[in-house]
C-alpha cells in the first residue's frame, strides 16, 4: 500500500445515526479508513455492525426520513462528500462511485431489457446517443462474460440466472468506469461456484480498470480471496484494520481472533465449531467503554470504563486495533 | 454488425399480456363487440340510411319497419342513423375524457406515491374530496358553472375520473419505489423524474390501462346520464343519453325510442367490461402463465 499517494477515498471520523424509538442512535461511530487507487479494502462484520450503513453514507443514500450523517468527512478524490448537494452527488453516483447490491434477483428492473439498463447509465451520465450507448453496453456485457452477449442483449432479467444477473449488475455499475466501486455483499446470494466466478471477474475488472473497491461482506473466506486490506467492524466501530496477510496471521483484536477461530476448517473436528458467546449489543443499548467488552475473554477493568481508540499495533503502523489490552493506548488515551 | 435494439420492454410485456388476454374467450368477445361498435361509429357517414337530423313529420313515431329498421322518433328522424351518429359522439367524449383523466390522475398518483410523506397525505386527501362527489353531482356542478357543451361535458367526466386514477397509480408506486432496483437507480445517480418515468411507470402502466378500459364504460354511462337530464350536448345533435330522454316522453306507446339507445349503451359498457376483465387477468402476475 503506497502511503505516500493521496487516497481516492478517505473516511474520517464518520458518525451516521438513525432515529428510532424517540432517540437518535449511531449505527456507525467514529469510522475512519482510507482506500487507495487500485486497492481493495474489505469491510467485514456481522449483520447490523454498520458496514452497509458505511457504504450508504459514502453514496449519500442514507434514508433522509430517519437517518443522517452526524459528523465526520468523506473525502473522495480530495472533495468532501458530506454536505454536498443532492445534484452534485447525483453526478458522482453511478459515474465516479458505483455500487453493487446484495440481491441480484431484485436489483434489476423486471420490465426493462438488460441492454437498456446497461446503456441507460451511459446515456444518462455520458450523454451518449442510443446507438453508441448500445454498442458500449454490448461491449460491457461481453466484458462481464455473458455467453452469447449479443443474443442476450434484448433479454429481460427474469431470463437470467442469479449469477448472470449479478454480472449484469456489475456491467451497469462499471459502465461509466467509476474510480470507486462499493460492493455490498455481492456474492452472498449466490451459490459457492458462482460466487468464485463473480469474485474472480470482479478482481479482474478491478485491475483492468484500475479502480478502487470497497468490498463489504461477512464471509472471511471471500475476504481472503479478494482483499488487499481488511477493516473489521463491530457494533458500528472499526475494531481492527490490517493488510490481509497480517490480519489472518496476527489477528490482534479479540473479536477478530474469535471470528477467525469460528471459521469451520477441514483439518479440525467439525463437532467443535467455536462460537463467540453473547450477542451484539442493540443499537439503542450500547455498553459503556469498549463495545466488545461484555463478550471479551480478555476484559480488564478499564474496558468497561472508557472506549479505546484505534491504535497502531506494535511494529506495524498499517495495523491498528481498538483494544485496551492488545493495542497500547497510553499515548492516545485522553482522560 | 446487426442493429442493436434498446427496446424498453413494452414489446415483451405486451406479448405476454396479449397471450394471456387471448387465452380468455370472453375478452375476445368483448374486444370484437367493441371494435364492431367503433367501426360502425366510424362508418356512420357512409352506412347510416338517413341524415340523423332530417325530420319527416309524415312518419313520426313509426315502429321498426323495412324503411326505418329501428323506427323513427317524434320528429320523424331515423333512430338507426341517430344511433350511429350518436355513437361517434359518445365514444369521442368518453375516450378523450378518460385519456385526460388517466394522464392527470396517473401523474398525480405516481408523484404523490413517490414523494410520500406529508405531500402524499395532502394530495390524497384532496383526491378523497374529489372522490366524495358522485359523478352525476360533479357533472351537474361543472356543467352548471361552465355551461352545457361537449368540452365541458368532457371536463366534468375527466374530473370525476381523476381521483380513481390517482389512487390506482399511487398504490403500486408505493410498492415499486421500495424495490431494490429503485434503490439501485438512486445509486446510479438517476434523477427522481427519470426514476418515475422510466423505472416506475412501465411497472404500473398495465394497471392504469385496465382501469382505463373499465372507466371508459363508466364515462359512457355518465355522458348518457348527463345528456338524459339535459346537461349534455345540446339537441338536435344525436347522443345516446339525449335519445333516451327524448324517447322517455313516449315510453308507453313507442318504447323503441328509448330501448334501442339503451341497448347500445348496454352493449358498449358490457363489451368494455369484458375487455377490462380479460386485461386484468392478463396483467395479474399470479395468473400470468410461466415465463
Amino acid at each position: 500500500m503506497a502511503s505516500g499517494a493521496a487516497p481516492i477515498l478517505a473516511v474520517e471520523n464518520l458518525v451516521t445515526a438513525f432515529r428510532s424509538g424517540g432517540g437518535e442512535h449511531a449505527a456507525v461511530r467514529d469510522v475512519s479508513f482510507t482506500v487507495q487507487r487500485n486497492e481493495t479494502v474489505a469491510i467485514v462484520g456481522e449483520s447490523g455492525c454498520g458496514k452497509s450503513v458505511t457504504a450508504l453514507s459514502i453514496m449519500g443514500l442514507v434514508p433522509a426520513a430517519n437517518g443522517r450523517i452526524v459528523a465526520g468527512h468523506i473525502r473522495f478524490a480530495g472533495r468532501d462528500l458530506v454536505g454536498l448537494g443532492e445534484d452534485e452527488m447525483r453526478k458522482i453516483r453511478g459515474d465516479r462511485i458505483s455500487m453493487i447490491f446484495q440481491e441480484p434477483m431484485t436489483s434489476l428492473n423486471p420490465v426493462l431489457t438488460v441492454g437498456f439498463q446497461i446503456a441507460e447509465t451511459l446515456r444518462y451520465h455520458r450523454g451518449m446517443d442510443r446507438a453508441a450507448a448500445g454498442r458500449a453496453a454490448l461491449d460491457l456485457l461481453e466484458q462481464v462474460k455473458i455467453p452469447a452477449a449479443r443474443q442476450r442483449f434484448g433479454d429481460y432479467p427474469h431470463q437470467f440466472s442469479g449469477g448472470m444477473r449479478q454480472r449484469v449488475m456489475i456491467a451497469i455499475a462499471l459502465a461509466c468506469r467509476p474510480e470507486l466501486l462499493l460492493a455490498d455483499e455481492p456474492t452472498t446470494a449466490l451459490d459457492v461456484t458462482i460466487q468464485a466466478q463473480v469474485l474472480s471477474l470482479l478482481a479482474e475488472l478491478k485491475s483492468a480498470y484500475g479502480m478502487a473497491m470497497i468490498f463489504i461482506t461477512h464471509n472471511l473466506g471471500v475476504v481472503a480471496s479478494i482483499a488487499d486490506r481488511v477493516a473489521v467492524m463491530y457494533a458500528g466501530e472499526i475494531v481492527e484494520v490490517a493488510p490481509l496477510d497480517t490480519l489472518f496471521a496476527h489477528p490482534t483484536h479479540p473479536y477478530t481472533e474469535l471470528l477467525l477461530r469460528s471459521i469451520p476448517r477441514v483439518d479440525q473436528d467439525a463437532r467443535h465449531l467455536s462460537t463467540i458467546p453473547g450477542q451484539v449489543p442493540s443499537i439503542s443499548a450500547m455498553p459503556r467503554g469498549c463495545r466488545f467488552a461484555p463478550r471479551c475473554p480478555l476484559r480488564v477493568a478499564i474496558c468497561a470504563e472508557r472506549d479505546p481508540l484505534l491504535a497502531p499495533v506494535a511494529g506495524s503502523p498499517a495495523h491498528q486495533a481498538r483494544c485496551w489490552v492488545r493495542a497500547p493506548q497510553a499515548e492516545l488515551a485522553h482522560a | 454488425m446487426s442493429a442493436i435494439t434498446l427496446g424498453r420492454g413494452e414489446g415483451h410485456l405486451l406479448a405476454q399480456v396479449v397471450r394471456a388476454f387471448s387465452a380468455n374467450a370472453t375478452s375476445w368477445i368483448g374486444l370484437a363487440l367493441f371494435l364492431a361498435i367503433v367501426a360502425l361509429a366510424l362508418l356512420a357517414p357512409v352506412i347510416s340510411p338517413y341524415d340523423p337530423l332530417d325530420q319527416d313529420v309524415l312518419t313520426r313515431l313509426a315502429p321498426p319497419s323495412a324503411d326505418h329498421w329501428l323506427g323513427t322518433d317524434s320528429y320523424g328522424r331515423d333512430i338507426l342513423s341517430r344511433l350511429l351518429w350518436g355513437a361517434r359522439l359518445s365514444l369521442v367524449i368518453s375516450t378523450v375524457s378518460i385519456l385526460a383523466a388517466m394522464l392527470i390522475g396517473g401523474v398525480i398518483g405516481i408523484v404523490s406515491g413517490y414523494v410520500g410523506g406529508r405531500f402524499d397525505l395532502v394530495v390524497m386527501q384532496a383526491m378523497d374530496v374529489l372522490l366524495s362527489f358522485p359523478s352525476l353531482i360533479m357533472g351537474l356542478m361543472v356543467v352548471a358553472m361552465l355551461g352545457a357543451s361537449m368540452v365541458n361535458l368532457m371536463i366534468a367526466i375527466a374530473l370525476t375520473a381523476i381521483a380513481p386514477f390517482a389512487r390506482i397509480a399511487r398504490a403500486p408506486t408505493i410498492v415499486v419505489k421500495e424495490r431494490d432496483y429503485i434503490e439501485a437507480c438512486r445509486a446510479l445517480g438517476f434523477s427522481d423524474l427519470r426514476i418515475m418515468a422510466v423505472h416506475i411507470l412501465p411497472n404500473i402502466i398495465a394497471e392504469i390501462i385496465v382501469m382505463g378500459s373499465l372507466w371508459l364504460a363508466t364515462a359512457i354511462r355518465i355522458e348518457a346520464s348527463l345528456s338524459f337530464i339535459g346537461l349534455g350536448v345540446r339537441p338536435p345533435t344525436a347522443t345516446w343519453g339525449g335519445m333516451i330522454r327524448e324517447g322517455f316522453e313516449n315510453i308507453l306507446d313507442s318504447a323503441w325510442l328509448s330501448v334501442f339507445p339503451s341497448l347500445a349503451i348496454l352493449l358498449v359498457v358490457f363489451s368494455l367490461n369484458m375487455i377490462g376483465d380479460g386485461l386484468r387477468d392478463a396483467i395479474d402476475p399470479k395468473l400470468r402463465s410461466g415465463e
